[in-house]
C-alpha cells in the first residue's frame, strides 16, 4: 500500500515537470533535463526504500490495559497510551487502502498531542481491534483527563 | 421522585437589565459598515431620511431582542443557556465539567457596573466556552462562587488546601507574598500582588516588539499616503541624513526603535497587569485578577491544575526575572497571545519562585538541580547552532563579498557566526529534566527558556521520538502528553535508555508490559533518591 502511495506522489511530481516542460517556451532545455534526472533518481530511491523501511519499523500491540504503536521510517516514533485514557477509536480507509482491503485505526486520548495511528491493518483485524478497544473504554468510568 | 422536573420549577435567570442599553450599541458597532453605506447612499440619492431611521430602529430592536431571548439557569448539576432569535440554541453542560470561570469587564462595562462571564469547560479536544454578556458585577462574582465551589465538595480529597502558615513560611520576598490569617471561612490568602518595581522588566520581553511590528504595519500604509504630498521636504531630510553618515544614521534609528519598543512594552505591561492579584480561596480555587482598562478575573480550580510553567526568556533571565503560567485543563489553549493562564506577570525571580512553591507545593521540583542530558546532546546543540549559523551566514557573506557590500555588514555577519557557540552552550545549559515523586520537570531553550513542572498524575501517555540523527547519537525526545496546557511537554534529547526509564516511571503498569527485559526501577547512578519511592502508579484514574 505504501509503495502505491509513494508512486502516486512521484507521479504527481512527474506530471508537474511535464507540464513545466510543455509550458516553457525557452530554447534552453538543460535545466529541465537536470531537474528531471535528479527527481527521477530521488523518486526511484524513495519508492524503493521507504515502504520497505516503514514496514520494518511499523509495529503495534494492544493489551487489555494499553496500546502501543511504533511508526515512521527516517524519524521514528513510539507511542503508548493506557486504555483508561482513551476517548475515541476511529477507523478510516483511504482510496488506496480500499484497493488493498486495508484500514487505519486512530485512537485519541484527552490530549490533543496524543492520537495513536495504526496504518495498514487488514480490514477484519482493524474492525476487531476497534470493537475490543471500544468495549474496554466503555468499561472504564470517568472522563479520562 | 414524582417524575422528571417540570420546566415551571426551574428558575430562569436573565442577563442584567442594563444590557438593554449596551446591546444596541454593540449591534450598531457590528452593523456599522452597513449603516454607513446606507447613510451615505441616502445622502447622495436624496432619499427620504425615514429609511435611515428605520435602519437604526431595526438595529436597536435586534440588540434589545438579544436581551429578551437569552436566559440561563443552573439546576440539577447542569448549566443551561438558551439564546437566539431566529436560530434558537440551547447549550447545556454539566457543572462538573466547569474548569475555569473568567470574569472580564471592559471599561464601558465597568462604567455601568457590569461584567462578562466566560465559563470554560473541558470537553474532548476543543474547549467550549459559555459566554454570559453581561451580568451585574455582584451577580457575576456569586455565579463564579457557585460554579467553582459546587463540585469541590465531591472531590475534596484531591484538593490540596495549603494552610496559611505554610504560605507565610515560604515567603521569601516580603513585598511579594503576604499571608493573611483565615479569619472567617471566606478569607482568601493573597499569594502575589503586583510590585510596581517590576515594570522595569517590561522592555525585556518581546511583547513590545510584537506591538511595534503591528504598528509599523499600519504606519507603512499611512506613510505611503503621507509621502505623496511632501516630496520636497523628504528629499531635504534624506540629503541631511546622508550627510550624517551611514553609521550615525543606523545608530540613531536603532536608538529610536529601542525607545519606542520599550515604551510600547511598558504601556502594554501596565495595561495588562495593573493591580495583579493572585489569591487562593480556601474552597480550592486560585483567583487571578489584573488589568487597568479592561479588568479580567480568572478562576482556576486547583484540582484541575496539572502543574506550572516557569518562563525565562533571555531578556528576563539576564535581569533575574521570570514569569509563571498555570498548566490547567479548560482554558483556551495558549496561542501566541497572552492567554488567561498567567499566574504572575514578569517579575523578580524570588517572588515567582515563592508563588510557584505555594501553588505547586513541591519545592524540589522547582529549584532542584536538573539532570543533564550528556555529551551527545551537547554535541547536537553545538552542531545545530554552529552549523545553522554557518549555513545562514556564509551564503549572504559570500554574496556580500562578491558585490562589495560595506565591511560593516560583513562584520556584523561575522559576529553572528562567531557568537553561535555561545548560543549553543547556553542552549545546552538550559537542557535538563528531573523526576520527583509528584512531578516531571523539563527545561529547554535559550531565547525562550521554559521550565515545565508537570504533575505526574496528569500524564496521559508517552511518545518517544527518535529522528534519524538522534538515532545515530543514541538520543530520543520524550513527550509526556496531557490534557492540560500545551497538551504535550517535551524532554528533548535524552539518552534513549533514560527516556525509556522515564516513561516506565511515569506509567509503570502500562509501559512495563511492552519492555523487552522485565525492568526493575533501576536508578541511574546520578539521579536523586526521590525517584525510588513510587506508590500506586500515576495512571490511577483520578478523573
Amino acid at each position: 500500500m505504501w509503495t502505491v502511495e509513494a508512486l502516486v506522489l512521484c507521479a504527481v511530481f512527474a506530471a508537474a515537470q511535464v507540464a513545466w516542460w510543455v509550458l516553457d517556451r525557452g530554447p534552453d532545455r538543460s535545466v529541465h533535463v537536470l531537474v528531471a534526472w535528479v527527481s527521477a533518481i530521488l523518486a526511484v530511491c524513495y519508492v524503493a526504500v521507504m515502504p520497505v523501511w516503514r514496514y520494518r519499523v511499523h509495529r503495534w500491540e494492544a493489551t487489555p490495559t494499553a496500546v502501543y504503536t511504533q511508526t515512521g521510517w527516517l524519524n521514528q516514533e513510539r507511542r503508548i497510551a493506557p486504555v483508561s485514557r482513551i476517548q475515541t477509536v476511529d477507523m478510516s480507509r483511504g482510496p488506496v487502502a480500499q484497493l488493498f482491503r486495508l484500514a487505519s485505526v486512530r485512537v485519541t486520548t484527552a490530549s490533543a498531542a496524543g492520537p495513536l495511528h495504526i496504518q495498514g491493518l487488514d480490514v477484519d483485524v482493524a474492525r476487531a481491534l476497534v470493537d475490543s478497544l471500544t468495549e474496554a473504554t466503555i468499561a472504564e468510568a470517568g472522563d479520562a483527563t | 421522585m414524582s417524575g422528571p422536573p417540570q420546566l415551571r420549577d426551574v428558575e430562569w435567570r436573565r442577563l442584567d437589565a442594563r444590557m438593554l442599553l449596551v446591546h444596541p450599541v454593540q449591534e450598531a458597532v457590528r452593523f456599522l459598515p452597513a449603516l454607513l453605506v446606507l447613510f451615505i447612499t441616502g445622502r447622495t440619492n436624496q432619499r427620504s431620511p425615514w429609511w435611515d431611521v428605520a435602519a437604526v430602529t431595526a438595529v436597536v430592536l435586534l440588540g434589545v431582542s438579544r436581551w429578551f431571548t437569552t436566559r440561563y439557569c443552573i439546576q440539577h448539576g447542569q448549566i443551561e443557556l438558551q439564546r437566539g432569535l431566529l436560530k434558537r440554541e440551547v447549550i447545556a453542560t454539566p457543572a462538573e465539567r466547569v474548569r475555569t470561570v473568567d470574569v472580564t469587564a471592559p471599561i464601558w462595562h465597568r462604567a455601568l457596573g457590569l461584567a462578562k462571564v466566560e465559563i470554560g469547560t473541558a470537553g474532548g479536544h476543543g474547549v467550549e466556552r459559555l459566554v454570559l454578556d453581561a451580568l451585574s458585577a455582584t451577580e457575576a462574582a456569586s455565579l463564579r462562587g457557585e460554579l467553582l465551589h459546587r463540585p469541590v465538595a465531591a472531590h475534596s480529597e484531591l484538593a490540596q488546601p495549603v494552610p496559611s502558615a505554610a504560605a507565610a513560611a515560604s515567603a521569601a520576598d516580603a513585598t511579594a507574598v503576604e499571608g493573611e490569617p483565615h479569619g472567617t471561612g471566606e478569607a482568601e490568602t493573597v499569594l502575589l500582588r503586583l510590585n510596581p518595581a517590576w515594570i522595569r522588566y517590561a522592555p525585556l520581553t518581546t511583547s513590545g516588539l510584537v506591538s511595534a511590528a503591528a504598528i509599523l504595519g499600519f504606519a507603512f500604509q499611512l506613510f505611503g499616503d503621507a509621502v505623496q504630498g511632501r516630496e520636497e521636504q523628504i528629499g531635504g531630510a534624506i540629503s541631511r541624513a546622508q550627510a550624517l553618515g551611514l553609521w550615525a544614521l543606523v545608530v540613531l534609528v536603532l536608538i529610536t526603535a529601542l525607545v519606542f519598543v520599550s515604551m510600547l512594552a511598558v504601556t502594554g505591561y501596565v495595561l495588562s497587569y495593573w493591580g495583579f492579584r493572585l489569591t487562593r480561596h480556601p474552597g480550592g480555587t486560585l483567583h487571578v485578577s489584573r488589568g487597568l482598562l479592561t479588568t479580567r478575573a480568572t478562576s482556576i480550580e486547583e484540582a484541575r491544575m496539572r502543574g506550572v510553567e516557569v518562563g525565562e526568556p533571555l531578556g528576563l533571565r539576564l535581569a533575574g526575572a521570570s514569569r509563571l503560567f498555570a498548566i490547567t485543563t479548560g482554558l483556551r489553549r495558549r496561542e501566541s497571545g497572552p492567554g488567561s493562564a498567567w499566574l504572575s506577570p514578569p517579575a523578580a525571580r524570588s517572588a515567582v519562585d515563592a508563588v510557584a512553591a505555594a501553588v505547586v507545593g513541591d519545592r524540589g521540583a522547582l529549584t532542584g538541580v536538573l539532570i543533564e542530558h550528556g555529551r551527545a546532546a551537547r554535541r547536537r546543540r553545538y552542531v545545530r547552532a554552529v552549523g545553522g549559523a554557518v549555513v545562514l551566514v556564509c551564503g549572504p557573506a559570500a554574496l556580500g563579498f562578491w558585490w562589495h557590500w560595506p565591511t560593516g555588514v560583513l562584520a556584523v555577519l561575522l559576529v553572528l557566526c562567531v557568537s553561535s557557540p555561545v548560543l549553543a552552550r547556553d542552549r545546552y545549559a538550559g537542557l535538563g529534566h528531573l523526576l520527583t515523586d509528584r512531578h516531571l520537570v523539563t527545561r529547554s531553550g535559550s531565547f525562550s527558556r521554559r521550565r515545565d513542572v508537570l504533575a505526574r498524575h496528569g500524564v496521559i501517555g508517552v511518545v518517544l521520538r527518535e529522528s534519524f540523527f538522534q538515532r545515530r547519537a543514541g538520543l530520543a525526545t520524550l513527550t509526556a502528553t496531557t490534557a492540560a496546557g500545551k497538551q504535550g511537554y517535551h524532554v528533548l534529547d535524552v539518552p534513549a535508555g533514560r527516556a525509556l526509564d522515564l516513561s516506565h516511571q511515569l506509567l509503570p503498569d502500562t509501559v512495563s508490559q511492552f519492555l523487552a527485559t522485565p525492568a526493575l526501577a533501576e536508578t541511574p547512578p546520578h539521579s536523586p533518591r526521590g525517584q525510588q519511592m513510587l506508590s500506586k502508579g500515576p495512571d490511577n484514574r483520578i478523573y
